[in-house]
């Protein structure tokens, strides 16, 4: 055994700046998400179909110059061509800029429905993670009574109640579905609250405002995120089979889901009328589930290996 | 065990309570009466009468108190629409229609959906997978309504091979008629195909990683026998507690399948009674498909710790 002499105690070439120098560059949760995000090539498709789609939604009626609503009888029930590239109704009105307007409707009232269900459901579950106790007790009892009905029942009495209209969609469409974002929210602020990182700040003195904007919100973001993605989907589809069944939007008044059910009308003769707007909701609901996928891989770091 | 059945019992009858209170009140503040439109052309003392039998002269929590003892004595009262016609013999007429077309659907999604969670999870990384994987996301892309409408336009209406529309009945309201079932119980099948394939295929990933697969794998045991014995057997507790949500959501997901290929079920007629303004049958309708449900929500409970020992029965945590 060599013996331990000072002369082995000497520094080789340690600087404080090198001890301290990181060499990867620091990146954050959203930066480490997107680049995860852009790895996937299905969710990055998804994301280019959608942003065409949103592209569409707002320019497509105003590509072929025809009017969504002005009727022509002499060229009713026209096979696609290229004077009317998805053909005409059983009005004469020109498809595809009735298909775009529809889908614009159909997206618009998603949007907005998911909107409602976050914002009411955010707030719900942090009033019932914060009071706790009774409160909790008592809010919860209320989403539980809500879930013990099956929700397209709730839905088809609301839009009985309130009558054939986009308020009255609105308010039936997010009327059982913010339950879900409530308890998650519950549920996270529950397990934040109580977990180390957050004592540690609170320890440090940071302030209560520093802590929410620092640790509750990115953390729930992530959530709220993944609910959006696979919540617009859902009320797209419910809103189309509402209006199918004659319960939702009614013509006039169109959307993928009034489209559809004229289509089915004419079915038998004119599929085409049946077959485009059909197409456009499945590319729509796909392209969102897919990109959920790809989020939920990319957001989640459970899922990571 | 005892205390935490009672206690579940009180709390089932409470929320039925409730709905049927907010339902009544919901039914209340719809504009207008069902009868008005009959009424219209009827002299004022004929209006009269009519309005009594249906018991819409007395005052509304008068109408309140009878619909509820109603409910507890399991009477619905009569259709204001369709005379004669009551919520029990509509139940009665209509409950098995919708309930062969649901177990269809659920057995048959469920049965494939299974095989090809299975295919997917054993060979992981193939093109198998991919096909499976694929396949789901199709099928929960799907909506339901469009593969309905799409295999009515293709099978029925092109080929001709099958009806358009309509549904078995008299004798063959069970077993028989198998040609009107086919294209229904396959338009609802593929969202449990998705779903179950999908839900088998993760639970079984999570459980191949785990400890003692490793172990049997190094006791010598067979592929096949670790699949059957240890796999399958931890990984089917989200399956069976699945389940009994999918039977009791069939019910009442039929409502898009009951209306494109009129049959006569309940779905169809709570759609028919809504359009109609029929308030004791959608009363009726609404309080016995929420106590199926909860029912069903009950049993999942009961299943969850009959299957899983983990959890306990008092102690469950949220």
């Amino acid at each position: 055994m060599a013996a331990l002499t000072p002369d082995k105690f000497k520094i080789i070439g340690y600087t404080q700046e090198e001890a301290n120098r990181i060499d990867r560059p620091t990146i954050s949760y959203w930066q480490d998400a997107w680049r995860r995000l852009r790895k996937n090539p299905v969710a990055m498709a998804s994301l280019v179909v959608l942003g065409l789609l949103v592209i569409l939604v707002i320019v497509g009626p105003l590509i072929r110059g025809y009017d969504y609503e002005s009727m022509n009888v002499m060229e009713k029930n026209l096979k696609p061509s290229s004077k009317y590239w998805f053909g005409t109704d059983n009005l004469g009105r020109d498809l595809f800029s009735r298909i775009w307007v529809g889908a614009r409707a159909s997206l618009v009232i998603a949007l907005v429905a998911t909107a409602l269900k976050l914002i009411i459901g955010t707030i719900y579950g942090a009033l019932m993670a914060h009071f706790g106790g009774w409160v909790d007790e008592v809010l919860m009892r209320v989403i539980e009574v809500i879930n013990s009905i099956p929700s397209l029942l709730l839905t088809i009495l609301i839009m009985m109640v309130l009558g054939n209209n986009l308020f009255a969609l609105l308010v039936a469409l997010s009327v059982t579905a913010w339950c879900n974002t409530a308890r998650q929210v519950r549920g996270m602020i529950k397990q934040l609250r109580e977990s180390e990182y957050v004592y540690a700040a609170e320890v440090l003195g940071a302030s209560p405002v520093h802590i929410i904007m620092k640790h509750y919100i990115p953390n729930m973001l992530g959530i709220l995120i993944l609910d959006t993605a696979t919540a617009i989907p859902m009320f797209i589809f419910t809103e189309a089979g509402l209006s199918f069944l004659g319960i939702g939007l009614k013509a006039p008044a169109i959307s993928l889901g009034v489209l559809i059910s004229m289509g089915q009308q004419n079915m038998e003769f004119y599929p085409f009328q049946l077959l485009f707007p059909c197409l456009v909701l499945c590319i729509i609901v796909m392209a969102f589930n897919l990109l959920g996928d790809g989020l939920r891989d990319a957001l989640d770091p459970r899922l990571r290996q | 065990m005892g205390k935490f059945l009672i206690r579940r019992l009180a709390e089932m009858i409470l929320t039925l309570f409730l709905i049927a209170t907010a339902t009544f009140f919901l039914l209340e503040a719809v504009p207008g009466d069902p009868l008005s439109e009959r009424a219209d052309k009827l002299s004022p003392t004929v209006k009269e009468n009519l309005y009594k039998k249906y018991g819409l002269d007395k005052p509304m929590m008068e109408r309140y108190a009878l619909t509820m003892k109603g409910i507890c004595v399991g009477d619905f009262g009569e259709s204001f629409v369709y005379a004669g016609q009551t919520v029990g013999g509509l139940i009665h007429d209509r409950l098995p229609v919708s309930a062969r077309l649901g177990l269809q659907q659920v057995t048959l999604g469920v049965v494939v959906g299974l095989l090809l969670g299975i295919l997917a999870a054993v060979k992981r990384g193939t093109i198998a997978d991919y096909l499976v994987i694929a396949l789901s996301v199709l099928l929960i892309s799907v909506p339901h309504l469009i593969f309905g409408l799409l295999l009515q336009k293709v099978f029925a209406g092109n080929l001709q091979w099958f009806p358009t529309i309509g549904w078995p009945a008299g004798k063959d309201l069970w077993f028989g008629g198998w040609e009107y079932t086919v294209l229904p119980t396959l338009t609802g099948c593929f969202t449990y195909i998705a779903t179950y394939a999908r839900l088998l295929k993760t639970s079984m990933l999570d459980v191949i990683n785990q400890d003692y697969v490793l172990t049997a794998e190094s006791k010598g045991l067979s592929r096949a026998r670790i699949i059957r014995k240890h796999i399958l057997r931890n990984s089917f507790i989200p399956v069976i507690t699945q389940l009994p949500m999918s039977i009791a959501m069939c019910i009442t997901g039929s409502f898009f399948i009951e209306s494109i290929f009129s049959i006569p079920g309940i779905g169809q007629y709570y759609v028919t009674a809504v359009n109609n303004q029929d308030l004791s049958i959608i009363m009726g309708e609404t309080v016995i498909l929420a106590a199926m449900y909860i029912i069903v929500l009950f049993i999942t409970d009961l299943l969850y710790v009959a299957i899983d020992p983990r959890i306990s029965m008092t102690g469950k945590s949220r």
